[in-house]
């Protein structure tokens, strides 16, 4: 399958990328952070086009269906907005070194994601809908711009270390200003919040269509709540109570590591309606 | 204001608990955490699925704490209504302050204002202090909003501000939980959930609920017709094991007479009167029955037959049959049934009638032949059926809920006051200010252009 070649290429171009931002930090060459940004346009180029050649091939195959719907497609529909979401940070922030702390989750993702199944199989009726298309895109949005957020956590915490104890220079002396990256770190939860939001609704929605209860504690549900509640509980205590920094950082990660969980864990770990990752 | 605790009364206490931040934040975090232990252990389940993991011990212990069911616990929903008290209290402490401060802005910058706002800029211009101010009203216009100009005394003062509806955004979102509670309840008290099992054929008019309450009467009767599943085909065009489509054909009858037909699949259910029915699960009604046609050898058909496995059925004038056997491929010719035949007063015999060679019976040489026509498996249609009278009201509360997170995190408000005063000299002063309540940086880069416009401008 031409689609899968092409995710191939992507997983690749991830790979390299890391390695060319990690380095450029190591090695304080920016000529290598600048080669890493043209290789993630280029993985975006690679990705969108195996995005759509997989919509295509299901076609051809008579079973056309939106390339979101089992762990393979999930996984690299995830990259693929990591990825995208990432540039657009680089280019508003003109800074560079957020690529060694977020391409790496794009690129683990593919990693994991070359290991499952991947080839097109037809859709399941209970995946019959167009919801799926609106369920799934707002959430992974909202799960990208997360992953954002938690990488620019671990560079915050890195470079809030590195200030107290006053000592400049090295690596984390690259990295943009503590208080850019606290400031980063809200701007991107405040832009996965409504989409994860929006991706509870219309999973709410498509649940009351399919089986007549738009609410049901299930295992994915109650998970996606619980990643709804840490970072509305992020939003309260940074906006009304001040937490900056350290505390709103460790916040953003803990967020992700439900995020996480809600993605993958409750599928691999626990059982319940959204059984597409367990097989 | 100086909060004097020891003169707080009671009242007051619980007031302050349940308008604090403090609470809400913890509050999230306890539902959080909680919510955690619902999806490690698997919800009402039988007990002997518990059994099977955890000790009697533990299992008295977990049922103790509600944890087999604790999204419906008492504790649990006690932890719903504190939120939502606390949510509610913190919207009815807040939301007439910021009502009386969008309603009542502060139009003029004096000393102790201008001490609090981030954006402070002041320079001297010779000329009228009156055309000064028309000028600089008309830039401020342009880029915030037509500016309101006041007087006191020698000095003048301008206000604008813009997307003051930003204020609201998150009391929107907070309404918009209440809301959703509200529909929840709604949708619990009025509503009901239940399940249909209906044989084709047949119909049902009472559907047994959810949770082992009274069954409810429809008032009208649902049928199903038919039933069928059908299969994802292979690059050959062969069938797969991977189920395309659950269809029901089902009829709603009221009065005697059929006011509504649908074909439902899953994600398209029938709708009538409020009441829904999703297709959920199908199965077997009661074994096959075989098809066998009874022709006359030299005339058409005599009688179309139907039989399950073993049951003895009666062919007048010529003796009984029994279906003993069906295989799906008998050597090689296909699907074929094992049939016993027995006529008055002669030896039982058996033989197989292939479904793929209608004639091959009539090899006996008797006055009547039989024909195979295939087994018919009826199946039953599992509908889940529910009326929740609530639910569109959830949805105006997620739709409130969307909006007001867009309002409360993307739209700001800003305010740029300009204060002319005549200097000692002669000269006019100027103070330009500036504030916003979201996105500060944005908003420096638009104030830093107004500071630019403004004092290039010339009389």
């Amino acid at each position: 399958m031409i689609n899968v070649r092409l995710f191939d290429l992507t997983t690749l171009l991830f790979g390299v990328a890391s390695v060319n931002y990690v380095a450029a930090l190591y090695g304080k060459r920016d000529t290598l952070a600048r080669i890493g940004t043209w290789i993630c346009v280029a993985a975006a180029v690679v990705s969108t086009a195996a995005l759509g050649v997989r919509w295509a091939e299901s076609y051809r195959m008579g079973i056309g269906r939106i390339p979101v719907t089992n762990l393979y497609e999930s996984l690299v529909f995830f990259a693929w907005a990591v990825n995208l979401f990432y540039l657009v940070v680089e280019w508003k922030y003109k800074n560079r070194t957020f690529g060694a702390f977020v391409m790496p989750i794009a690129f683990l993702t593919m990693l994991f994601a070359f290991t499952n199944e991947s080839s097109i199989q037809p859709l399941v009726p209970a995946l019959q809908s167009y919801w799926l298309h609106a369920h799934v895109i707002t959430c992974f949005i909202g799960y990208a711009a997360f992953a954002v957020s938690a990488g620019v956590a671990a560079m915050y915490l890195l470079k809030a270390r590195r200030e107290e104890s006053k000592t400049p220079g090295g690596v984390v002396g690259l990295f943009p200003s503590s208080k850019a990256l606290d400031d980063l770190v809200y701007k991107a939860i405040i832009w996965g919040f409504p989409f994860l939001t929006a991706g509870i609704i219309t999973g709410a929605a498509w649940a009351n269509y399919a089986w007549g209860t738009y609410w049901s504690w299930d295992p994915k549900e109650t998970w996606s709540l619980i990643v709804w509640l840490v970072y509305a509980a992020f939003l309260h205590a940074r906006i009304t109570r001040g937490w900056h920094g350290k505390r709103a950082a460790i916040l953003s990660i803990a967020g992700f590591l439900a995020t996480v969980m809600c993605y993958l864990g409750v599928n691999l770990v626990l059982s319940g309606l959204h059984s597409y990752g367990g097989s | 204001m100086a909060d004097d605790k020891r003169s707080q009364s009671p009242m007051d206490k619980v007031w302050n608990l349940f308008t604090s931040l403090k609470l809400a934040i913890t509050l999230i975090i306890i539902m959080a955490v909680a919510s955690i232990f619902g999806t490690v252990i698997e919800q009402n389940q039988p007990i002997e699925k518990y059994r099977q993991f955890y000790s009697d011990a533990t299992i008295r212990m977990l049922d103790a704490l509600n944890l087999f069911d604790m999204y419906h616990s008492w504790w649990f929903l006690l932890l719903l209504v504190l939120f939502t008290v606390n949510l509610s209290c913190c919207t009815l402490d807040r939301l007439p302050r910021v009502v009386k401060v969008v309603r009542n802005p502060k139009t003029r910058l004096d000393d102790g204002l201008e001490k609090t706002l981030p954006l402070v800029d002041r320079w001297k211009k010779k000329g009228s202090l009156q055309a000064w101010a028309e000028k600089y009203a008309e830039v401020v216009g342009g880029a915030v909003g037509k500016p309101l100009v006041t007087q006191n005394s020698e000095t003048l003062h301008l206000y604008a501000e813009r997307g003051v509806v930003s204020r609201f955004g998150v009391y929107v979102t907070h309404l918009s939980i209440i809301i959703i509670f509200i529909g929840a309840i709604i949708g619990n008290v009025f509503g009901f959930k239940g399940y249909a099992n209906i044989v084709e054929g047949q119909s049902v008019r009472s559907i047994p609920t959810r949770g082992g309450s009274r069954p409810v009467d429809l008032g009208f009767e649902v049928r199903c017709n038919r039933f069928a599943v059908s299969f994802y085909t292979d690059q050959f065009g062969n069938p797969t094991q991977q189920p395309k489509e659950y269809a029901s054909d089902l009829s709603v009858i009221e009065n005697g007479r059929e006011v509504l037909r649908k074909k439902i699949v899953v994600n398209d259910p029938l709708q009538y009167k409020g009441v829904w029915f999703y297709q959920s699960s199908y199965g077997p009604a009661g074994g096959a029955s075989a098809r066998v046609r009874v022709s006359s050898a030299n005339g058409g058909p005599v009688a179309d037959l139907s039989f399950h496995a073993g049951q003895q059925v009666e062919i007048p004038g010529y003796g009984t049959i029994t279906g003993v056997d069906y295989q799906q491929d008998y050597r090689g010719f296909g699907p074929a049934l094992l049939v016993v035949l027995k006529k008055p007063g002669g030896q039982a015999t058996e033989f197989w009638l292939l479904q793929g060679r209608p004639d091959s019976d009539r090899q006996r040489q008797d006055p009547y032949f039989l024909s195979f026509g295939g087994l018919s498996q009826a199946y039953y249609t599992g509908l889940q059926v529910a009326r929740d009278p609530g639910v569109n009201v959830v949805w105006l509360g997620c739709a409130l809920m969307v909006l007001g997170i867009i309002i409360a995190f993307f739209m700001s408000h800003q305010r740029v006051w300009v204060r002319l005063t005549p200097a000692a000299d002669g000269r006019v002063e100027v103070v330009l200010a500036g504030s916003a309540s979201r996105n500060r940086l944005a908003f420096e880069r638009k104030f830093e252009k107004i500071q630019d416009d403004l004092k290039a401008l010339a009389v």
